[in-house]
């Protein structure tokens, strides 16, 4: 049985990381404390907030946990350590996350001690099923493998735009591959799931903006993926990555959150609703953040909805939106909704079912095709007016004929295509496949991206990217590409990738 | 000099498994061994010290203070505290207040009814935060031997030769307990089985390098000096009683590479007991691993830091029952330590005094030691936590002072 209070303060410092430096020796601390050790009372009250979730530390001091207690039994074998930041001032005890130590297999701990490595924000350890998730950030990764560390500096912005657009993004996709015939596709280390994802991808799109945390007015999570199925991962998101103005007292955040769901259209649904609060005339938000996170689920082969298990992957995408320097403005939007039930899981269900073949014409292509077609016409646009198409991408055949059908190359829409490498990362899908085109579109190019969400319905968006785009892509390492094509990537066997994903 | 408190009754249970006994018969059991070895009634007793760590958890115990009133049938003041250590301390506080003559120390722990699900909560104890992030109490002892190699830059040959003297502390502590009618496991083992232990584990310290958990309980009559001498003539002095304390995180503490509180303590315990390191024959380390009984015969001032791990290999070479190092000789553990004696937690620095005790008294049957020179102390180390809280008590059949 878990404390729910003891869980909120667990996480509360544990998840960011948060401690307190002294002003006037520069003692710093782990967990936050009302005055100093060295300095005493003229301390009192004075003492600076610090956290060490954007820092990198060393591992000092290591060994391999094989008997673990028994909530983290499902972890297996683990490296875990003594952790210190800013020169050895803190110290903290940490576990290597995203290795897999085999029960046999020799450890030296001399091959880890003295390594960089990035805190990250990870499931604590397992619980029962009715139990709150406990998260924390003492799982750390090596700041030289597979996720770079990267400093998250504040930028002032330098210019205001006349449209709403986007301003930054983040992509965040596991370490974890399975490999199958052609097709990759991403698969969660045990301790994450779609929460962890969000708050990554999140993470990694305000390094990517460098846009002020305390400025975001609004945070959106679309998923259909949520371990919870009441308590939203968007309060997770506001809360770790510190979303709007603190109130320090309460320990609330001055940000509105919420998750939002329609199958793999969660997400995108949600950017011109972020758009238009930022573009508000009377009290507009500086800035919204959509993030589209799924651990995306399926019955294992052979049961009913197993097809899925062929091609679901993991991971999630950011987005955040505003009228500063901008590097994508939208030109026009179209959705279309219908209720064509292809997809769907009642409650209390552990996976979705699908309507087999019913899913692809009276549902995928049909959206599809009437949203990208109508925001053209709309717009008055051909396909050849647009150097770049991406849809939602639920396996590799069906994007293309999508595309092919709407009068699209293959050079326009190979680009966002990424399902081979990733797998269908449901709500992050098709915001996947805007970002890897995002990573690589010079200035003042068209990008389409049609979402398409089970249910039924597709988001159509048309984007202008700025000159600014190429300023900023120096700021961001963790590119699709980079995630796609890194030889620290662990191909892992089918038996791994289903109970990695069920989870710790 | 004021005179201190005297110890002058000792009684245990064996350690091990009691499936067939609650902590109640434990307690009853080693109380009446020590109010029967003291010769007195129950009657005597002023009051009551005992001691355990995890009963509420492991048997849904609280309020052990009425049990042991009911046992006792006495409505005397009874306080329940964590280590027997702690208990003794507090005894001698009071006897030395001069709030009371007779006292019975007693602690007890059932480990094993439970086993299985105290290990979360060990580590909890341990450190709440170093748990979060998936320690266990196992990993504390092999980070702690990590830092001690690094500190002291061992490689290769040397850190070879670090491991073999830690296999060899475990061997000589079973074979101390095949003399010790009370200990959990009285049998031998060589170094080649505490190697491949670590090897079939894959760990730098495996099954041979950690004591296990126990079921068990200890008591010991204390009095002041007057009144014991009324009892008996055998008396042991409690020359030196002392804690020191340390911060529950160990990746926070400066000093890691050993327990800075082990080393305040023996200072104060020292000063109290005015007396030095030469006096001190017997010494009861808390040896949860064999990483510890190393590191303490550094922390506790008996081997220059940083040396043990050489000293007692060739100490090892042809060992003769004791350590030779730094000029001194010193047995340690001779039931056996934590290792092979047991280790039931709130028990088990009441069977370390109980060594002691009997040690001093010569009352120590087949174990019994003959140091070189006078034989007049014993020392003993308890540990709470993870080098938390580090109590050093000094017994004499002196009083202390040079
Ligand atoms: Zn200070």
């Amino acid at each position: 049985m878990g404390s729910e209070p003891i869980e909120r303060r667990v996480a509360y410092i544990g998840d960011r990381l948060k401690g307190s430096k002294c002003p006037f020796c520069g003692k710093e601390y782990f967990r936050t404390r009302k005055y100093c050790g060295n300095c005493g009372r003229k301390s009192l009250g004075k003492m600076e907030d610090i956290d060490f979730f954007y820092e990198k530390g060393v591992l000092e001091t290591c060994t391999v946990v094989r008997e673990p207690t028994n909530k983290f039994v499902k972890l297996g074998s683990y490296i875990y350590g003594i952790v210190s930041f800013h020169n050895g001032k803190v110290r903290v005890p940490g576990r290597l996350t995203d290795i897999i130590i085999r029960s046999d297999e020799p450890v030296n701990p001399e091959n880890f001690e003295g390594r960089e490595v990035v805190p990250r924000f990870r499931r604590r350890y397992s619980v029962d099923r009715s139990d709150i998730i406990p998260t924390i950030s003492l799982a750390f990764t090596f700041a030289d493998e597979y996720y770079p560390y990267q400093q998250y500096d504040i930028t002032k912005p330098s210019k205001e735009y006349d449209v709403p657009g986007i301003v930054g993004y983040g992509v965040y996709i596991s370490r974890f591959r399975i490999k199958e015939g052609a097709m990759e596709r991403s698969v969660p280390f045990i301790d994450e799931d779609a929460i962890t994802a969000a708050v990554e991808a999140g993470k990694l799109a305000l390094i990517h903006s460098g846009v002020d945390h305390r400025l975001i007015g609004k945070v959106y999570v679309g998923s259909e993926s949520n371990p919870y199925a009441v308590n939203p991962i968007a309060s997770k998101v506001a809360q770790v990555l510190k979303l709007g103005e603190e109130e320090k007292a309460e320990g609330v955040q001055g940000v509105d959150a919420v998750d939002t769901e329609f199958a793999c259209k969660a997400a995108t649904s949600m950017f011109k609703d972020a758009m238009a609060l930022v573009y508000y005339p009377r009290n507009p938000m500086d800035y919204v953040m959509v993030i589209g996170a799924d651990n995306a689920q399926a019955a294992p082969r052979g049961e009913p909805g197993g097809e899925l298990d062929f091609f679901v992957g993991y991971g999630g995408a950011a987005f955040i939106f505003g009228m500063r320097d901008v590097i994508a403005e939208v030109e026009g939007w179209y959705s279309c909704t219908s209720d064509t039930p292809d997809f769907w899981r009642r409650d209390l269900e552990p996976y979705p079912r699908h309507g087999g073949r019913f899913t692809g014409e009276p549902a995928y292509f049909k959206h599809i095709i009437k949203a990208g077609k109508k925001l053209m016409e709309k717009m008055n646009l051909k396909p050849s007016d647009i150097d770049y198409f991406v849809c939602h991408q639920p396996n590799p055949t069906f994007p293309a004929r999508a595309a092919a059908t709407l009068g699209f190359k293959p050079e326009q829409y190979l680009p966002g295509l990424q399902v081979s490498k990733f797998g269908n990362t449901y709500s992050g899908s098709s915001p996947i496949g805007l970002a890897a085109i995002l990573d690589q579109a010079e200035p003042h190019k068209r990008i389409m991206i049609v979402s398409y969400g089970s249910g039924a319905g597709s988001d159509a968006y048309i984007f202008i990217t700025t000159s600014q785009i190429k300023d900023k892509r120096e700021r961001q390492k963790f590119t699709v590409k980079y995630q796609a094509e890194n030889k620290f990537i662990n191909y892992v066997d089918y038996a791994t990738y289903r109970r990695f994903k069920e989870g710790l | 000099m004021k005179e201190p408190p005297a110890i002058i009754g000792v009684g245990r249970t064996r350690f091990g498994e009691h499936y067939e006994l609650d902590p109640e018969d434990l307690i009853d059991e080693a109380g009446l061994m020590a109010l029967d070895s003291a010769g007195i009634e129950r009657k005597d007793l002023d009051a009551c010290y005992i001691s355990d760590y995890l009963l509420q958890v492991t048997n849904k115990i609280g309020l052990e203070e009425g049990f042991m009133s009911q046992i006792l049938e006495m409505n005397i003041p009874i306080e329940k505290m964590r280590s027997f250590s702690s208990a003794l301390m507090n005894a001698c506080n009071a006897i030395e207040a001069g709030k009371y003559d007779v006292v019975l120390v007693g602690g007890m722990e059932k480990m094993t009814d439970r086993w299985s699900k105290i290990r979360d909560n060990l580590m909890l104890l341990v450190d709440h935060w170093s748990y979060y992030a998936g320690g266990t109490p196992e990993s504390n002892h092999e980070l702690l031997l990590r830092e001690y190699i690094k500190e002291y830059n061992l490689r290769g040959d040397d850190q070879q030769k670090l491991m073999t003297t830690l296999a060899h502390i475990s061997v000589k502590n079973h074979r101390n307990a095949v003399l010790n009618e009370y200990a959990h496991f009285r049998r031998e083992i060589d170094v080649k089985r505490v190697f491949a232990a670590r090897a079939e584990e894959q760990k730098m310290l495996g099954l041979y390098d950690f004591a296990p958990i126990s079921d068990g309980a200890t008591a010991l009559i204390l009095a002041s000096p007057k009144k014991a001498k009324e009892y008996t003539d055998n008396l042991i002095y409690v020359v030196a009683s002392s804690l020191a304390t340390d911060f529950i995180s160990y990746p926070s503490r400066t000093y890691r590479s050993g327990f800075l509180a082990s080393r305040i303590a023996m200072e104060r315990a020292l000063k109290m007991a005015d007396i030095s390191l030469d006096n001190i024959k017997i010494l009861e380390v808390y040896d949860q691993s064999t990483v510890l009984e190393m590191i303490s015969l550094e922390d506790l001032g008996f081997v220059e830091r940083g040396t043990a791990w050489i000293k007692l290999y060739k100490n090892f070479e042809d060992f003769k029952g004791y350590y030779d190092v730094d000029g001194r000789q010193v047995y340690v553990n001779t039931n056996g330590g934590l290792k092979a004696d047991g280790n039931p937690l709130g028990a088990t620095g009441g069977a370390q005094i109980f060594e002691v005790v009997k040690q001093l008294r010569g009352e120590a049957g087949q174990r019994q030691i003959k140091p070189d020179g006078d034989f007049l102390y014993g020392c003993v180390q308890e540990i709470e936590g993870f080098g938390t809280k580090v109590y050093v008590h000094i017994l004499g059949r002196e009083k202390g002072g040079k």
